[in-house]
């Protein structure tokens, strides 16, 4: 059950999204969605290839669940238009749409047994009641709940629910699956566990999958691409790690992951490439190192930029200890690794920093 | 085709058949009565000047709203501290008691009222009791006078103050009462300041409730009170029997129900259910009184801090009066609430040829009596036909509304409910009376279906009202998904919406029958002597005393909110994990 389609996405970070016109699979179109006179999405457009991972990430008010309902046909776009494999289904009313939703409540029926739940998207198809039984039983092989048919929604943990939700989800075998918030019920373990149940169920049906979630690990581990909104519209759209190793704005740099940003005017940032109007120069944490002010340069310190630092504050964290730097009127916050041997710095002290220039990025305001 | 879904995807449409129905039968007749009232199109208000003029006019006024909110305070004094109790009460004992208070509120008052007339009456319980002791020569006047009138009053409303206030109370967070003291409040402020005003809304409700329905109350004061007790409702039913001079009724109907929406809007609460605004609850009430206890409290913070831990660990020990005094104050409620009915269902098997307390002998003459009696049977039929009739109607329109009601915008949500709650809210002398009107107009007046559709109105609303608020718990991403598997609106409702709110819609079937079934004043109005229901038949025989076939029927008439309470607990039961929910929900609808 592979899908050879879903070996082109991961190039559609370096090419021009037309080109893959052929097998893209939803495509918003201008789509503007108001309610009484709150604009929850504004003129957004995006495409979703056949087989990809897409996840949209957000802070809550952000749009992504507007987003989500409208590709769902919970919600009509007041503008624009929305298809699916070429066709307009901006009118098409959810239940003609044919697609797998799994609801952050999980919404699994609670008059209805485990098995019941699932045979009910083949029971709207007209499957007879022989093969519904034997789809039902093979699913929930596939999700590991054998035997656990004849029980009520209310007898399983929180994972086993989410786990029938997503079987109910893929029994029909739709085209395309829609996940809203789908780990955030969950415990952290649990929730690693099911990142990794996810991610094989999508690559064994080979499924378009839509994600919803305002958890940038969650998005980072299981996307192809992401899709950063904010405030009803798109920031940016590129590969996990496109997104994270340039991001195009501030507010992404902030989204995933930590960011400093070096706007301090009176110190100047050195860089390859020139500062374009209206940014700001940003370094991620990990890539800039801390040392003692004389200490010996490394063998590129040519390529690097020197400065130079007061300690503010110094926080322990398990495998990894965060400087904070007061360099000029900007905070700068360093990661580094703990490891034997390596100089730790007091609040106070006078330190020295340096990165490579490369390292420099530009994101706008 | 296409104007059609769209027309039925606009769910309000869903409201519409309820609102015909009201339309016609209540609201028309209402404008109308309003019309007469100011006699239209001449534009006077003499009717209300006439009102006003006549001194015994204004002193039934003043009256009723003075028997209103005497009865109110002495319900909220009563109750308050019960449904505290109930709500303090182990799980198990507390849904006992629930139910104690329940079968009472769910017994036609009818048969509660003439309980009273058992227990006050010239030779009732008291006054035989007091003659067999010798204590007294003659009979005490105990009944037909204003103390009778508010035991009776008391009596009926109870159950409507406690059951808002017990389903508020188990919804405040015990932590925060628990917060409280961990920061030095004595058990009493903890209560003061923490609880009191977390229960507001229960009360607020309760006290609503109590007080407009005793503005529209006939049978009990009529029943119990004297001829100086006259209410507005009797001065209204008088008007009607004598001259039916549709100016003055209307001009007495409107300053009635003057009074009940003024006291609605002050107290700025939607009769849907006791949630609503709590948040503007929570502002000081007392700003300077306040400032001064504050100081005070924080003198003795210190202090009380220090000896917060030992209180901790002795929880049981000086509670140990209070917990007495508890138990004594939920039995005299419950004892209260439940002996009356005790007493006819004893009296219902004396031997002697009148009622007697207690009995001489034990006789089911009068059961044989209500079984063997053609006309007990034609009443008893009639009932039954029409109040099945009514919860036909009720239920299937009421749902549908309830139904349109929570998938519409909030606005227009919030003003039809109110609408469609009017003749539950409306005092029933006046729902009456616009009901004659409008079966007047379609000919209706002294047939069944009219009686039918009079009742109708006002079980759409108790419909309306358990349905919206399962509804409101209802989880509508349930709907989405089922819609994500293909299923159509209709299938949707059918297959997971209705299985869903099922217990909503049967208990709002069974408000709806006991309305129907309890119901006098409108059948009273709208029979037109030529239909006799069961409580028409009652009625008549407890006022002028004929039958003590009564006692028998009163006696049985008891026996049907056990029966529905049984019926509810299968059904519920079979819904466990949701009963919880929907009997909450239920109590806070009602």
């Amino acid at each position: 059950m592979n899908a050879p389609v879903r070996t082109l996405h991961p190039l559609a970070k370096d090419r021009p999204l037309e080109k893959l016109a052929l097998s893209e699979q939803i495509e918003f179109r201008n789509v503007t969605k108001l309610y009484s006179q709150v604009t929850a999405v504004r003129s957004l457009s995006l495409t979703v290839g056949r087989g990809e991972f897409l996840t949209i990430l957000g802070p809550s008010g952000s749009g992504k669940t507007t987003t989500l309902m409208l590709l769902a046909g919970f919600e009509a776009p007041t503008e624009g238009d929305i298809r699916i494999a070429g066709k307009s289904v901006a009118s098409v009313p959810s239940y003609r749409r044919d697609q797998g939703v799994v609801f952050q409540s999980y919404a699994l029926f609670p008059h209805l047994t485990v098995r019941r739940n699932l045979e009910f998207p083949l029971e709207m198809r007209g499957i007879r009641s022989a093969e519904r039984a034997a789809r039902a039983e093979r699913i929930l092989s596939r999700v590991h709940l054998d035997g656990l048919g004849d029980r009520m929604p209310s007898q399983l943990s929180g994972g086993q629910q989410q786990r029938v939700a997503l079987a109910r989800a893929l029994i029909a075998d739709p085209p395309i699956l829609l996940l809203d918030e789908p780990l955030g019920a969950l415990d952290r373990n649990l929730r690693e566990q099911m990142q990794g149940e996810i991610k094989g169920l999508h690559k064994e049906f080979g499924i378009t999958t839509v994600c919803v979630t305002h958890d940038q690990e969650e998005a980072l581990t299981l996307s192809d691409r992401i899709v950063v909104m904010n405030a009803g519209r798109i920031e940016q759209t590129d590969t996990p790690e496109a997104l994270y190793d340039r991001p195009v704005s501030r507010f992404v740099a902030n989204f995933l992951g930590d960011a400093n940003i070096l706007d301090d005017p009176s110190f100047a940032v050195e860089s390859d490439t020139p500062q374009p109007d209206g940014t700001v120069a940003m370094i991620r944490p990990e890539r800039i190192r801390i040392s003692a002010p004389g200490a010996t340069k490394s063998a590129d310190a040519d390529q690097r930029q020197h400065v130079a630092g007061t300690v503010t504050d110094m926080i322990y964290a398990g495998p990894l200890r965060r400087y904070h730097v007061a360099v000029g009127d900007n905070d700068v916050v360093i990661r580094e690794h703990v490891a034997a041997g390596r100089q730790i710095f007091q609040i106070g002290d006078t330190i020295q920093l340096d990165w490579l220039r490369s390292d420099i990025r530009f994101v706008t305001t | 085709m296409l104007t059609l879904q769209k027309l039925t995807r606009a769910s309000v449409v869903l409201t519409f058949p309820a609102l015909c129905l009201l339309l016609l039968v209540f609201a028309i007749p209402i404008v109308q009565l309003f019309f007469n009232s100011i006699n239209a199109p001449a534009l006077s208000l003499v009717n209300y000047v006439t009102f006003f003029v006549h001194p015994a006019n204004v002193r039934v006024l003043i009256q009723t709203i003075e028997v209103s909110i005497v009865a109110t305070v002495i319900c909220a004094i009563i109750g308050y501290p019960t449904a505290y109790l109930i709500t303090a009460a182990s799980k198990q004992v507390r849904s006992v008691l629930v139910i104690l208070v329940l079968i009472p509120y769910l017994t036609s008052s009818l048969a509660r009222t003439y309980a009273w007339v058992m227990i006050l009456g010239d030779r009732g319980l008291i006054n035989n009791l007091l003659l067999d002791l010798r204590v007294i020569t003659s009979p005490l006047p105990l009944i037909y006078n204003r103390m009778a009138m508010y035991i009776g009053m008391v009596h009926i409303m109870l159950p409507i103050m406690i059951l808002p206030l017990v389903s508020v109370m188990l919804g405040i967070d015990k932590s925060q009462v628990a917060a409280a003291r961990s920061m030095g409040a004595r058990p009493f402020s903890a209560f003061w300041r923490v609880f009191l005003p977390l229960s507001l809304p229960g009360l607020r409700s309760g006290a609503l409730l109590v007080f407009i329905l005793s503005l529209g109350f006939y049978i009990t004061p009529a029943a119990l009170g004297g001829l100086r007790d006259a209410m507005l409702s009797t001065f209204i039913a008088a008007e009607v029997q004598s001259s039916f001079n549709l100016g003055r009724i209307g001009a007495a109907s409107f300053i009635l129900l003057a009074i009940a929406m003024t006291v609605l809007a002050v107290l700025r609460l939607n009769p849907a259910g006791p949630k609503g605004n709590a948040a503007s609850d929570r502002r000081n009430r007392f700003p300077a009184a306040g400032a001064l206890v504050r100081h005070l409290t924080e003198l003795g913070t210190l202090r009380r801090a220090r000896r917060w831990n030992m209180h901790l660990y002795r929880a049981g020990d000086a509670t140990h009066v209070w917990r007495f005094i508890g138990i004594t104050v939920v039995i005299f409620t419950l004892l209260f609430l439940l002996f009356p009915g005790v007493v006819v269902i004893i009296v219902s098997f004396s031997a002697g040829t009148q009622l007697e307390f207690p009995p001489s002998g034990f006789s089911v003459q009068w059961y044989r009596s209500f079984f063997a009696d053609p006309s007990w049977n034609r009443a008893a039929l009639s009932s039954f036909e029409i109040a099945i009739s009514v919860t036909i109607i009720s239920t299937i329109l009421g749902t549908l509304a309830a139904y349109g009601l929570s998938r519409s915008a909030p606005m227009l949500r919030n003003v039809l409910t109110l609408v469609l709650l009017a003749p539950i809210t409306f005092p029933v002398i006046v729902v009456g009376i616009a009901a004659y009107l409008g079966l007047v107009s379609f000919g209706l007046v002294g047939s069944k279906t009219g009686i039918v559709l009079a009742h109708s109105i006002g079980a759409m609303s108790y419909v309306v009202v358990v349905v919206a608020a399962t509804l409101a718990n209802f989880d509508t991403s349930l709907e989405q998904a089922a819609k994500s598997m293909r299923a159509g609106p209709f299938r949707t409702f059918m297959r997971v919406t209705l299985p869903l709110i099922r217990p909503g819609i049967l208990g709002g079937a069974v408000f709806a029958f006991l309305h129907s079934f309890d119901e006098v004043v409108i059948s009273l109005l709208v029979s037109g002597l030529s239909i006799r229901t069961l409580p028409l038949k009652m009625w008549e025989n407890i006022r002028h005393e004929i039958d003590p076939t009564v006692a028998a029927v009163a006696s049985l008439l008891m026996l049907l909110p056990v029966l529905w309470l049984v019926a509810m607990y299968f059904i519920w039961w079979r819904s466990r994990s949701r009963m919880q929910a929907a009997s909450a929900r239920m109590l806070a609808a009602v």
